[in-house]
Formats: structure tokens, sequence, C-alpha cells
């Protein structure tokens, strides 16, 4: 690990990010509704505090991986706790209004985790156990609250856990191999991975970006941080800083050079795809050269989480 | 699914205001011209959207337009039919 700086300003990001607009403003969401009260949230909170503490690492490095870990673990459990309402519709999960309006009023403080990379490691341990203590207490609320069963939970973190880019990676070798398969996925999204047994998902439509010899897409989502996540899993750590979304679509070429040291040809045209909740986008990458005689299976092993954004191509294998 | 007031081809304006039009409107393409690239219809988005918005379209600008760099790279993004004018 060369850039611990780096890698506690990621987390950071990350935390505050499903912190303030996934799991706080659901809480308050359920309460301000009724859908769970204050009285299920304690007694959620009684069963949570039976969950055992993951035990601190002496070294530094070892640290922030055991950071990182409970940060994705920590998304996961967001994720699970996010289950449709059987009894209410509750669209947005975020600062937003039903409409979809961002509203200032609703957004929620921000922290800021300052001091040199040990006092914020240990502010983040911090952080990530109290908002995972949140999530256990939401969740044993919910529960009492008649709202969800165990099972549905238990099912939904199976259903969630299996996700992941390697959905996407299938979908890639299967499209280099099968020009019948890629022109279904072009022309129709997500009813085309039917064919791959992968469940299509229902976040809006899917957008399939082909990238071939003339043109280079990558993909963004400049208004929040849309993704087809239900398919794809959930994107690398950068698609949700403002740096990405502000300089990309005001110069992409150079972006994609300065974030991710990728120069394009000067013969390609950039294409930059800005996802929103009604269409999302994956990058469908070249295949690279070098791999003719691979399998189908082979070919998916190459293909990364980073190349279904468009921000790197695909190594011809060694 | 039914027709849309834009065809593919069409070159377009985004809107600096639409009243009651869907928020979710990216700033940097108000105000901006560019062409209609693909027609989605009416989404049906029940979960972040309580009623259907019109039509989606895809809509190409030229980075050029849009940021003043030189070169032929592009933008889409997905507006909804409230938003845009014939250019």
């Amino acid at each position: 690990m060369k850039d611990l700086e780096g890698h506690v300003d990621a987390v950071a990001s990350d935390l505050e990010y499903f912190r303030r607009k996934r799991i706080e403003p659901r809480v308050l969401l359920y309460l301000r509704r009724g859908i769970i009260s204050w009285p299920d949230l304690f007694r959620g909170h009684e069963l949570a505090a039976r969950q055992p503490e993951p035990r601190p690492q002496p070294d530094l490095e070892l640290r922030i991986r055991a950071l990182e870990d409970s940060l994705d673990e920590l998304i996961l459990s967001i994720a699970t706790a996010s289950i449709p309402s059987a009894t209410h519709a509750v669209a947005i999960d975020d600062n937003r209004t039903e409409r979809g309006d961002y509203n200032p009023e609703f957004r929620l403080a921000a922290r800021t985790y300052e001091g040199d990379v040990e006092t914020r490691i240990e502010l983040l341990e911090m952080a990530v156990a109290e908002t995972r203590h949140l999530v256990a207490s939401f969740t044993g609320a919910l529960v009492h609250a008649g709202e969800v069963t165990e099972e549905a939970l238990d099912e939904n973190r199976r259903r969630l856990g299996d996700l992941g880019y390697r959905n996407g990676a299938r979908i890639v070798a299967r499209a280099w191999t099968d020009p019948d398969f890629k022109q279904r996925l072009l022309e129709t999204g997500r009813a085309a991975v039917r064919e791959l047994d992968i469940p299509p998902g229902r976040l809006g439509k899917l957008g399939v970006a082909e990238n071939t010899d003339d043109v280079h897409n990558i993909v963004v989502c400049t208004l929040c941080s849309c993704y087809p996540h239900d398919l794809l899993g959930n994107p690398p750590w950068w698609y949700r800083t403002d740096e990405y979304k502000t300089r990309l679509v005001a110069d992409p070429r150079e972006t994609i050079r300065d974030m991710f040291g990728l120069e394009i040809d000067p013969e390609r045209k950039v294409v930059v795809h800005d996802s929103t909740s009604d269409v999302r986008w994956m990058v469908l990458p070249r295949r690279p050269e070098g791999t003719e005689g691979m399998t189908e299976e082979e070919l998916a092993e190459l293909v990364t989480a980073e190349s279904l954004v468009g921000s790197t191509e695909i190594p011809p294998p060694r | 699914m039914s027709g849309g007031r834009f065809a593919v081809g069409d070159r377009v304006r985004v809107r600096s205001h639409a009243e009651g039009g869907n928020p979710r409107t990216p700033a940097y393409t108000k105000g901006r011209t560019g062409m209609v690239t693909a027609f989605h219809g009416v989404i049906d988005n029940p979960l972040d959207h309580h009623h259907p918005y019109p039509p989606l379209y895809t809509i190409v600008f030229r980075v050029a337009d849009l940021s003043g760099k030189t070169g032929a790279d592009l933008v889409t993004a997905d507006l909804h039919e409230e938003w845009l004018e014939l250019a």
C-alpha cells in the first residue's frame, strides 16, 4: 500500500456518502412516517449491542485494510437494510424530496476526520463502528415493526453479496464471443442479460456503450452516483468524487489522462455518458489482442470493474 | 412505445427552466444545443419518481459546445421532453 492518506481519504469519502445519503436519512424518514417507532429502534439497539466489535490491528497498513473491509461490510448491511418496505412506498433514501428535488434543508451535516494519519484512522474506526451500530439497530427495528422478516433480510443479503462486477465480466465475455448477443445487449440492455441467467434488475434502463477503434466511452453520473449497481455491484470509489464528476464533462480526454493515466489515441473520439436513475450506462470494452483462442470463461477473467466504467482498457493477457 | 415531440437527428436546445420538470437535469446542459440520438419513451421508474415524467431522449453534445474545449469529444445526457425545444 503506497498512499496511506489516499486510502484514508477514500474511506472517509465513502463512509460520509453512505452515512449521510443512504442510512441516516432513511432512518429519519422511517421515523417521520411512523413506519418504525423510537421504541422499535431502542429494541433494535439492544439486539445490536450483542454484536462483537472487530479487534484493532497493531500495524497501520493492516488497520487501513481492516477499516476498508469493515466499510465494505457496512455498505453491504446498509444495502441489505434498504429493502423495499412492505407497507409504504419509499421512493428516495437520501436528501431529496420524493419528487427528486435536492433540498438543502434535508442535508445532514458533514463530518471531517482530521488529524495525522493515525488519528484519522482512529476517528474513522469509531465512525464505522457507530454507523454499524445504527444499521443494526435500524434492521432490528424493521423486524420489530413487522416491516421485514429475518428471512427476507438474509435473502436480500445473500443476493447482494453475489452481485458484483463479475456479472459485468460475464456479460462482456459473452458479447465478445457472440455477435448476436452483443447486438441484443446494445439494443435491449437489461433484457439480454437474462440469457446468462443474471437477474436483470429494475433500476431504470441499462445503456451499453461499445468501445471501438474509433470511440472510447466512459461513464459518469454528474448529479449523484447513478450506476447499474443492481447488476454490476458498486462502482470504483472515485466514481462518487466531485473531481471526477465535474472535470470529466468539461474535458474528458485530459481528465482520463490525469486521473487514470490512460492516453486515448487522438484518432479516437471520447464519448462521456452521463447516467441518471432512468438510464444507467456501462461500457463494453474492446477485446484485447492475443485472446483469439480463449474461452468465454477465460475472457471473463480479464475484465476489470474499472473497464466497465471506461477508465481503463483491458490489456492483452501476458 | 408512443411517440414523442422530437425525432432522432433533431437539433434541440435545453431550456434554462422547466416548471414542474424533472429536477435532475444536469446544469451544464442548460441553454446548450445538442442532437437527439435515441428515444426511450416514458420511463417507468417507481423507485425514484412517484409519477412518470414526459418521454426521455438521449441527447449528444459536443464538449466544444459545453466547455469551449476544442476537439471532437462528446457528452451524452438523458433528458426529459419538457426540458427540450427545437433549435
